[in-house]
């Protein structure tokens, strides 16, 4: 990522005054960053899969997440979920020869 | 969107570097919020409203705060489940 270019988050930071060791700490920085947006995001459309699963249809009546069913089925539903990812990985993997 | 941009910058001291950090920072926490907030209408919506009236009724509203708590408890769930996971796979060498 170029931190040079003109962006909305330096509109008021003059860049040129950086040092280069700013710089590079700087592009760690956003580097990291990215990844746990990434993270995040695999979060917000994991929930939206294992709600859908676990959550039967009039059960968002009763608020907090049932300890005995839909918790359970929520990691689950992550662990599956993940499980099958490494089988289309896997498989991909083999196509490719 | 825009309510965190020009403004935050110069209210914060400090250097120019912990500035943009910071900056980065409430922007990805923003964008967080965001969607969570988008995915609770989201599903919130098409349980507590199956069939939208002229106004939104008292016992809409109920639903909507209880499907709320449980949507960020699952949230929750959700996330702790799956850094753990990543932990886990990162350890024994496997990437996702």
């Amino acid at each position: 990522m170029d931190l040079s270019g003109s962006s909305s988050v330096g509109a008021n930071v003059d860049l040129s005054k950086l040092s280069d060791r700013d710089k590079q700490e700087l592009q760690q920085f956003v580097l990291n960053e990215s990844q746990k947006a990434r993270i995040q995001q695999s979060i917000h459309s994991l929930t939206d899969t294992c709600f859908r699963k676990c959550i039967p249809a009039g059960a968002v009546k009763k608020g907090a997440l049932e300890a005995k069913s839909e918790e359970p089925c929520m990691r689950q539903c992550v662990d599956r979920f993940l499980d099958a990812n490494l089988v289309v990985m896997k498989e991909l993997e083999r196509l490719r020869g | 969107m825009d309510s965190l941009g020009g403004a935050g910058l110069s209210a914060f001291g400090g250097d120019p570097k912990t500035q943009i950090m910071r900056q980065v920072q409430q922007e990805a926490a923003m964008q967080n919020a965001r969607m969570l907030v988008e995915k609770l209408n989201e599903h919130c919506f098409e349980r507590c409203v199956p069939k939208p009236g002229s106004s939104l009724s008292k016992g809409e509203e109920t639903c909507f705060t209880s499907c709320m708590e449980k949507y960020m408890q699952a949230w929750n769930t959700v996330s702790k489940q799956y850094v753990a996971r990543i932990q886990q796979e990162s350890q024994s060498g496997r990437s996702l």
